[in-house]
C-alpha cells in the first residue's frame, strides 16, 4: 500500500516478434530450396521456395527498419566506421545483407533454368547465410544476461528448429498435393517440432528452479494472457498437437492432416515467439 | 577491487593515472524529498513519463512496526556495461578517465538493445515531440552530469540532495569521500549476480526494493490502466 513503482516500457515490442517469425519462415524457405538441390522429391518447390523467401526477406528488413525509432539511420550499422562486432545485431546486418546479395544471385541463376554447379553452389552458401539468421536473432535475445529465459544459450538452437518446422510449414502447403514431397516435409515437421517441444521443456524447467526472477517469469509466461498463448497455443496447440498429428498422418498419408498440422505449426511457432520476446521482459518493467 | 578481480580490458576501478566516478547513496539519510528526480528533470529538460533518476518507495512490514524505505536509482556506469557491449553502432560508450557511460545522439539508431541489455532500467526511449530540446527519439540515460563534473562540480542531483544521501567523487582516489565511504561502511551494489560492476553503491538499501518480490508479478495487472495512459501519450 502507497509504494511507488516506477514503471518502464519493454525494449522491444511486437514488431520484433513479427520479425522473428518472418525470418524464420524465410530460412526455412531457403533450406528448403537448398533441399531440393540433394532431394529430387523436394524439386518442384525450389523456385518457389526462394522466390518466397526473398520476398519474405524484403517485408522482414522493412519490418526491421520500421521498428527501429531512427529508421533513416538503418545505414549507420552497415557503416565500417560505427559497426561494433561485440553486439550481435552488427553481425545480424551483416548476415541479412550477405543473404540477401547471395539470394538475388541464386535466383538469376534459377532463372537461367539450368541444373549448373554454381546454382547448386549458390544455393548451398544462401541455405548456410539463411542459417545465420535464426541463429542471430536467438543470440541476440541470449547475450542478455539480465533476462531470464533469453539467457540459455540453447535460444539460438530454439531459433533454428522452429526456423525449420514453420519453414517445412510453408512448404507443405506449398507443395499442394505431391505426396513425394509431402513424405519428406513431414519429417523435417516431425523432427524439428518434436525437438522445438524437447527445448521448450528444457527451458521451462530450468527457469522454473531459477532464481527468484526466473521463478516470477515463468509465473508470467504460464499463466494469464501470456500462458494461453504461450503454454495454450505455442506449446499444445501449436507444437504438441501437430507432432501427435504429423505422428499418425503417417500412418494414413493424408494431406489434410498434413495440411492442418502445418496451419497449426505455423500458429504455434508465431504465438511462442511473441511469447518468448515479451513475457521475459515483462518482470524487468517493473524493476 | 584487487587486480585479480578485473577481467574485462574496460574495467578502471584501481588502474594508476585513471579516475573511476562513482556514487554513494547513503539510502538511510534519503528523505523521499524527490529533490534529486526534480534537479535532474530542470537540468536535462527531461520529458515527462522518463526519468533519468528516480526515487521509487516501498512501505514495509505491518502498523505500527512499518517504514517506507526510499532506493534513489540512476544508471550505474558500470565497469562491465552490457549496454555497450550491446549496442551495434557504438552510439554508448564508455570514457576511459572517469567511467561515464554516455550516448552518441546523432549515432543511435533507436534499435533498444541498449535498454534490453541494461539491467537496471537506467535507458528510455525519448519521445518524438519536445518542446525546448531537439534530441527526440534515441535513447537517453543519466550521464552522471559528464558536463558539470568536468567543469570540478559534483551532478545536479548530488548538489541538491538535502540530506546528504548521494556523494559523488573518484572511486580511485583514496583520499575522496565515496572511497572513505565504500571502505568505512557495508555497501551493496544491485543486481551483483550480473557482473556489471556497478559504480552506485549503496548503503542501508532493503532487499525489499534490491530483489524481485512476489508483488513484482501481481503489478503488471494493478498498473495496466497507467500502463496504457502512458503508451498512448507517448505513441508507444
Amino acid at each position: 500500500m502507497g509504494d511507488y513503482v516506477w514503471f518502464h516500457d519493454v525494449s522491444w515490442h511486437a514488431t520484433y516478434a513479427i520479425y522473428f517469425f518472418v525470418i524464420g519462415i524465410l530460412a526455412g524457405l531457403s533450406f528448403l530450396s537448398y533441399g531440393s538441390w540433394m532431394m529430387p522429391a523436394l524439386r518442384p518447390l525450389r523456385e518457389k521456395a526462394a522466390y518466397g523467401s526473398l520476398g519474405l526477406l524484403v517485408v522482414g528488413g522493412l519490418l526491421l527498419i520500421a521498428d527501429l525509432s531512427q529508421p533513416l539511420r538503418f545505414l549507420n550499422i552497415l557503416n565500417p566506421a560505427y559497426l561494433h562486432f561485440t553486439s550481435p545485431l552488427a553481425w545480424g546486418a551483416l548476415n541479412i545483407v550477405a543473404f540477401g546479395v547471395c539470394s538475388l544471385l541464386y535466383i538469376v541463376e534459377l532463372r537461367k533454368g539450368e541444373e549448373s554447379v554454381r546454382g547448386k553452389t549458390l544455393a548451398m552458401v544462401t541455405a548456410l547465410l539463411a542459417l545465420g539468421l535464426p541463429i542471430y536473432t536467438g543470440y541476440d535475445l541470449s547475450v542478455h544476461q539480465s533476462r531470464p529465459m533469453w539467457n540459455t544459450p540453447i535460444m539460438p538452437v530454439l531459433f533454428v528448429a522452429l526456423a525449420i518446422a514453420s519453414g517445412s510449414a510453408v512448404g507443405t502447403l506449398l507443395a499442394g498435393g505431391n505426396q513425394a514431397a509431402q513424405k519428406i516435409l513431414r519429417e523435417f515437421m516431425l523432427w524439428s517440432t518434436a525437438a522445438v517441444g524437447v527445448m521448450l521443456i528444457g527451458i521451462l524447467g530450468t527457469t522454473n528452479y531459477g532464481g527468484s526472477a526466473e521463478e516470477l517469469t515463468f509465473m508470467i509466461l504460464t499463466t494469464g494472457t501470456m500462458g494461453m498463448l504461450f503454454i495454450g497455443v505455442g506449446f499444445l496447440a501449436g507444437t504438441a498437437a501437430p507432432v501427435a498429428m504429423l505422428f499418425f498422418a503417417h500412418l494414413k498419408e493424408r494431406t489434410t492432416g498434413l495440411f492442418l498440422a502445418a496451419i497449426l505449426i505455423l500458429l504455434g511457432s508465431a504465438a511462442l515467439r511473441y511469447a518468448l520476446l515479451m513475457g521475459p521482459q515483462q518482470l524487468q518493467t517493473l524493476y | 577491487m584487487s587486480e585479480e578481480l578485473r577481467v574485462s580490458p574496460i574495467e578502471t576501478r584501481e588502474v594508476p593515472g585513471k579516475r573511476r566516478f562513482a556514487m554513494v547513496v547513503d539510502v538511510r539519510r534519503c528523505i523521499g524529498c524527490m529533490a534529486c528526480q526534480v534537479a535532474c528533470k530542470a537540468e536535462y529538460d527531461t520529458p515527462l513519463g522518463v526519468n533519468r533518476t528516480w526515487v521509487p518507495y516501498k512501505v514495509v512490514g505491518k502498523y505500527p512496526n512499518v517504514k517506507k524505505h526510499f532506493l534513489p536509482r540512476l544508471c550505474n556506469h558500470c565497469d562491465d556495461p552490457p549496454c555497450v557491449r550491446n549496442c551495434p553502432v557504438e552510439a554508448t560508450f564508455k570514457v576511459d578517465d572517469g567511467g561515464f557511460i554516455l550516448q552518441r545522439y546523432e549515432r543511435c539508431i533507436g534499435c533498444r538493445s541498449c535498454m534490453a541489455a541494461c539491467p537496471y532500467n537506467a535507458r528510455f526511449m525519448l519521445p518524438a515531440h519536445r518542446t525546448y530540446t531537439p534530441i527526440t527519439n534515441v535513447v537517453d540515460k543519466c550521464t552522471f552530469c559528464f558536463h558539470r563534473v568536468t567543469q570540478n562540480l559534483v551532478p545536479a542531483c548530488v548538489q541538491t540532495c538535502i540530506g546528504r544521501s548521494r556523494v559523488f567523487g573518484d572511486l580511485n582516489d583514496p583520499t575522496s569521500e565515496v572511497s572513505y565511504l565504500v571502505a568505512k561502511n557495508a555497501t551493496q551494489v544491485l543486481r551483483p549476480e550480473q557482473g556489471t560492476k556497478p559504480h552506485v553503491f549503496y548503503i542501508g538499501a532493503d532487499r525489499n526494493q534490491t530483489e524481485f518480490g512476489r508483488d513484482a508479478y501481481r503489478q503488471p495487472e494493478v498498473m495496466e490502466l497507467e500502463r496504457a495512459a502512458f503508451k498512448r501519450h507517448f505513441k508507444i
